[in-house]
């Protein structure tokens, strides 16, 4: 006959098995531990060239080197510094050639060289990639010597300046894993300052590289953790359970700005907001109703509502970017004009149209959901019927991209774009030519060949010409996606961690970093 | 000893019905709402025919009664299947995925993901259990023996206000008072035990009028009892019949609660508070696998959370009958 | 005339039934706790009613440059008397729609609740045989899973509307009024008036609807009550999460989930609601408990 003691003591045996299995608090006075709270997924694919997600992108940084780097500083946007490569410069119209580092390894043990780059660019430039279309086109690349290679575009028809800035950007793998596509999935293999460890839920965890070609990092650990939701991150950064916290809300950065233990910071980023209007889909086929939407929507309220989080731009491509320019025939804030375009197009007052489903995202950006139902409001003013849909972010992101049938879910979405170098092509090329269009699927002859046009023309000065003068003019005409505003990104850290640096593209390098 | 074995049995059976009905209820509901789980599984990026060739190789074009049949055979030997979405590391996967075909070896069982959320959230619930039998068995004692008396009130009014704080609006204000304003304790997340204390305080809050009420009850109706006056007229301190004879018969309806309404109550607010504590427990698991339509996590959690509150049952009604075998089934 | 004595005996019985819950409602009110609780309840429903309009500003109006204002005492002025969300809305009037919202959906879901599972109730114990089981059974299933699990799990996968909402609650509720009705059902028909009923040919439905039906009543009355709260609370929760009713309308759910995120800067936009919702549950809790108590005294005063 079971007691009533006996149930207590089994249930105080349930409790201390549960306490068994809890991890034991790490040892934290041993081991310098930086634990990175992101807002952003991973794709659980490790090949960086299925993705063009931004929590991945910035993880892979973390691992991967590149051929070189560009800090991006607010003004000289247009510096690289070496990386693995020590030096570069262009020898012809479609030539560009790289000098290796020497000397450096690949956390598996490969010993690096010209191999890896050619594997590595020639794999990454195939169109049949996901992320292709990142790249200005295909390339051949020519070995050398084993710490010399040429990028040669010749064969494809395009300047191979074009892969300037774009070495910034492509993390080099190593030979061996772009042989076994199923490796390269695995595990991130790269010769960046710190090493890929495992992955246990929702925190993957990464540890020093002692041999890192710039000095082993002072930091012993990093723990990358997904975090989806900006306020769980800022209260984890409080309390001490993360280091430093992505993407904070403006007013969280404000009222940080007197908190003794974190420290704030905030930057302009490469990144734009963007409406992408599903363009293979009715209604928006029709550039007329897009313009319509253009129109209804007055961005100074957003601009207002973001407060310190956006600035104003009116351009597809953010300041930070090369070609930047305030468009002039941008579409402003005019009921009128948009009531007009939809009579034009046969929905007066918006009577026909179907009803509108508006993916957006929580968590991710700041303030989505907020200025996501601003919009919707000021659509439905002129005769929209928008329905808001507020996804999590690993929902969302299964949601923004188009599917295998070319189809997306909803008419129309919410997605920034935001990219580790000054070339506008990674942003122009995967969201508007006709070849990618990512998202809003537009598919437009006259879009596609002043791309094109664009990214042949060689004299950066005349190629600023043609993209203010021609290209943007004639996107802003038929508005595929309309850019809402560029981003400033605020990040939240641990005051005693010092020599952090942030891109402006997002990912945040922790090589010299070190708590003081 | 045929008496136990009898009800154990019949119990079971009982309940093992139960556990089928409410599996095919969930399992009918996840492959009727809107969306294509391979869809999910694939990642946008795949084509129109891949998907629908991983579907038929999956069994997922069959005809719901076969999937489940098949689904059933799986669980009985232990395997709830792999995660739509988390990859074998147990991350949620996110964005265009490269791989043209659903490779089930990189993604997370079923099993493994809830066996490591489960610990936290026994953390949890323990606490949870142990505080509000802190805060609410001395209130409801007191309330039963002085029934009518101010004690009694104020078991009430406590449980009054208790039962009507929304647990997701007392978590944030507990959040923003005692951990970020007050500093206290911490909040969000999980790194060592002193996390599951704030959330397991709401969560006591939530399930101490279900005690004190329960207690009051069982206390006074027990001191109204002949035994009581017969004992201290045979001598008996009153002091040592309430601690001895009155608090141990009240404690068989106190059991009762605590499994019925007690546990089921916890089970569902657990995943609520989990959620706004950003806890790493079973809910959390549960309520993200909900936003990224991860179907197998779904019907696993929900098909295990039923069959724990079947079990409970039944092991109360065991052990209410134990211990006074005056109750038969 | 065995007809008009079973037709007077029925009316005798069934008045007394009508008078045991007349008493039962009676007693209740002479209590404190029942008053405040039904000024506090009726006050807001008024409120929730009247109040958007009487505010004079509207709930869904955003006005950017107005956002963050605090309430009267805390640096606000009266334009907005509880301040205003991060979008510049009015937090009073949108939290008193929120109330409405909620006081729909809670009263909505516990009626049908209570419809559904007296009439499954009653056909089971009626009828009887394998019908009842099942019946029966379905309903311990029905038991076995927490409202909640079942509410995120159908909400998260489809698209919420008040209705689907409703209908979710109902789904998860309506077991414990199928059981009482059920055991009411079983007490009732073995009784002498219904008996003769049927002697006199009463039809089935008739028996059911007229002479069975209000005598469910009187045992649940208190559970109906306390169940509005709790189906309130759930709303709250599931606007929270994200899966209650849609934005722009305005929930309890989604105001305090808004808001967790300002808590720092704004700490009113979760404050407003979260008060409002827990004084309103205070109201219809407080009433549940007194109709709960002055039950169980006159069934002790019965039996």
């Amino acid at each position: 006959m079971t007691t009533r003691r006996q149930i207590l003591a089994g249930a105080g045996a349930a409790m201390a098995f549960g306490a068994l299995g809890m991890p034991l608090v790490a040892n934290a006075q041993s081991k310098k531990t930086v634990v990175l709270a992101s807002m952003g997924p991973l794709t659980g694919n490790f090949d960086p060239t299925s993705h063009t997600t931004l929590g991945q992108g910035n993880f892979e940084k973390i691992v991967f080197s590149h051929l070189t780097r560009a800090p991006m500083e607010e003004g000289k946007t247009d510096i690289l510094e070496p990386d693995l490569a020590t030096s570069w410069q262009i020898i012809d119209e479609h030539t560009i050639e790289f000098k290796l580092r020497e000397g450096v390894k690949f956390h598996d043990g490969k010993v690096f060289g010209a191999e890896d780059v050619k594997a590595t660019f020639e794999y990454a430039s195939d169109p049949s990639r996901p992320a292709a279309s990142y790249y200005p086109g295909r390339v051949d690349v020519e070995v050398v010597d084993p710490l010399t290679v040429r990028i040669k575009t010749g064969k494809y028809g395009y300047p191979a300046s074009t892969f300037w800035f774009v070495s910034s950007f492509l993390p080099i793998l190593s030979a061996d894993d772009v042989a076994k596509p199923d490796l390269l999935q695995q595990r991130p293999n790269g010769t960046n300052a710190f090493k890929y460890v495992k992955t246990e839920g929702d925190r993957s965890y990464l540890e020093a590289n002692e041999e890192y070609f710039g000095g082993r990092p002072k930091i012993d650990e990093i723990v990358y953790a997904y975090v989806p939701d900006a306020n769980t991150r800022v209260l984890g950064l409080m309390n001490g359970e993360y280091h430093i916290a992505e993407r904070l809300e403006p007013e969280q950065y404000e009222s940080l700005l007197s908190n003794n233990t974190v420290a704030v910071r905030k930057g302009l980023s490469t990144e734009n907001k963007y409406l992408h209007f599903r363009c293979n889909k009715a209604p928006f086929d029709d550039p007329r109703i897009r313009l319509a939407a253009a129109h209804a929507i007055d961005r100074d309220q957003i601009l207002e509502l973001m407060g310190d989080a956006a600035v104003a731009s009116s351009c597809f491509v953010s300041p930070m970017k090369f070609g930047y320019t305030e468009i002039e025939n941008y579409p402003r804030y005019d009921p009128e004009a948009s009531a007009r375009l939809l009579e034009e197009a046969g929905f007066p007052g918006g009577a026909g149209l179907p009803q509108l489903e508006y993916i957006t995202s929580i968590g991710f950006y700041p303030k989505t959901k907020e200025y996501g139902e601003l919009i919707a409001a000021m659509m439905m003013e002129v005769g929209f019927d928008v329905q808001l849909t507020v996804l999590e972010p690993a929902a969302w992101e299964q949601a923004i991209y188009r599917g295998g049938d070319g189809q997306g879910a909803g008419h129309m979405c919410d997605v920034g774009w935001m990219t580790g170098s000054p070339e506008p092509d990674l942003v122009l090329r995967p969201n508007w030519h006709s070849g990618a269009a990512l998202i809003n699927g537009v598919s437009d002859p006259e879009i596609d060949a002043s791309l094109d046009k664009e990214r042949g023309t060689l004299d950066p000065a005349e190629r600023l010409k043609v993209l203010a003068s021609e290209t943007f003019p004639l996107m802003a005409a038929k508005v595929p996606s309309f850019s809402l505003f560029s981003a400033v990104n605020f990040h939240g850290a641990a005051k005693n961690l010092k020599g952090v640096y942030y891109f402006p593209s997002g990912p945040i390098d922790l090589s010299k970093a070190d708590f003081a | 000893m045929i008496f136990a074995l009898d009800f154990f049995l019949r119990r079971m059976a009982q309940g093992l019905v139960i556990i089928v009905l409410v599996a095919m209820l969930i399992f009918t509901l996840l492959r009727v709402v809107p969306g294509d789980p391979v869809r999910t599984m694939l990642g946008p990026m795949a084509s129109a025919e891949v998907a629908e060739q991983t579907a038929q190789k999956m069994g997922l074009r069959d005809p719901i009664p076969v999937q489940f049949a098949k689904y059933v055979g799986q669980v009985v030997t232990g395997d709830f299947g792999r995660s739509f979405v988390r990859s074998a590391q147990g991350a949620s996967t996110g964005g265009s995925r490269g791989g043209a075909t659903f490779d089930a070896s990189n993604r997370a069982p079923v099993m493994g993901l809830i066996l490591t959320a489960v610990p936290y959230s026994l953390l949890l619930a323990g606490l949870a259990l142990g505080i509000s039998l802190l805060i609410s068995l001395p209130i409801g004692i007191a309330a039963g023996l002085k029934s009518g008396k101010w004690p009694d009130r104020l078991a009430l009014y406590l449980s009054s206000i208790f039962v009507s704080l929304p647990n997701i609006w007392l978590a944030l204000v507990l959040i923003f008072l005692v951990s970020v304003k007050g500093g206290l304790l911490p909040a969000i997340g999980y790194q060592n035990w002193t996390y599951a204390i704030l959330p397991a305080f709401v969560l006591a809050i939530e399930l101490s009028p279900v005690f004190i009420r329960s207690a009051s009850v069982a206390v006074s109706s027990n001191m109204l009892e002949p035994y009581v006056a017969a004992g201290q007229i045979r001598g008996l301190s009153r002091a040592r019949m309430i601690l001895v004879h009155v608090l141990r018969n009240a404690m068989i309806p106190l059991l009762n609660v605590l499994g019925i309404q007690a546990i089921g109550l916890l089970l569902g607010s657990l995943f609520v508070i989990e959620y706004a504590f950003n806890y790493p427990g079973v809910g959390l698991l549960m309520i993200n696998a909900v936003f990224q339509r991860d179907f197998p996590v779904i019907q696993a959690i929900a098909i295990l959370a039923c069959t724990l509150l079947v079990l409970v049952n039944i092991l109360v009604d065991f052990a209410a009958t134990n211990i006074d075998r005056r109750l038969q089934y | 005339m065995t007809g008009e004595l079973a037709s007077t005996a029925s009316t005798a019985e069934v008045r007394a039934q009508r008078s045991l819950s007349a008493t039962m409602f009676t007693n209740a009110w002479k209590t404190t706790e029942f008053r405040i609780g039904f000024f506090i309840f009726f006050g807001l429903i008024v409120l929730s009613i009247a109040g958007p309009s009487l505010l004079g500003v509207s709930p869904t109006k955003f006005s950017v440059a107005q956002k963050f204002m605090p309430p009267v005492g805390f640096g606000g002025d009266w334009s907005h008397i509880l301040g205003t969300d991060q979008m510049g809305r009015d937090l009073f009037a949108r939290s008193l729609i929120g109330l409405r919202n909620a006081l729909i959906i809670g009263v909505t879901s516990v009626v049908g609740m209570f419809v559904v599972g007296s009439a499954i109730g009653m056909i089971a114990g009626y009828v009887g045989g394998w019908i009842e089981l099942l019946l029966m059974r379905i309903t311990d299933a029905q038991m076995a899973i927490p409202v909640i699990i079942l509410a995120i799990t159908i909400l998260g996968l489809s698209r919420p509307t008040p209705v689907t909402i409703i209908c979710v609650l109902i789904l998860a509720g309506w077991p414990a009024y199928a059981r009482t009705a059920r055991s009411v059902m079983l007490s009732e028909r073995r009784k002498e008036y219904v008996r003769a009923a049927k002697i006199l040919g009463a039809s089935n439905i008739r028996i059911l609807l007229v002479h069975i039906a209000p005598n469910i009543l009187p045992p649940i009355a208190f559970v109906a009550v306390l169940d509005v709260a709790r189906m309130m609370i759930i709303e709250a929760i599931l606007g929270f999460i994200g899966i209650g009713i849609q934005p722009p309308t305005p929930t309890f759910g989604t105001i305090i989930a808004d808001g967790t995120k300002y808590l720092m800067n704004a700490w009113w936009i979760t404050t407003v609601p979260g008060l409002l919702l827990t004084i309103s549950l205070c109201g219809i809790n407080l009433m549940g408990g007194a109709l709960e108590r002055a039950r169980n005294k006159l069934l002790q005063g019965v039996s």
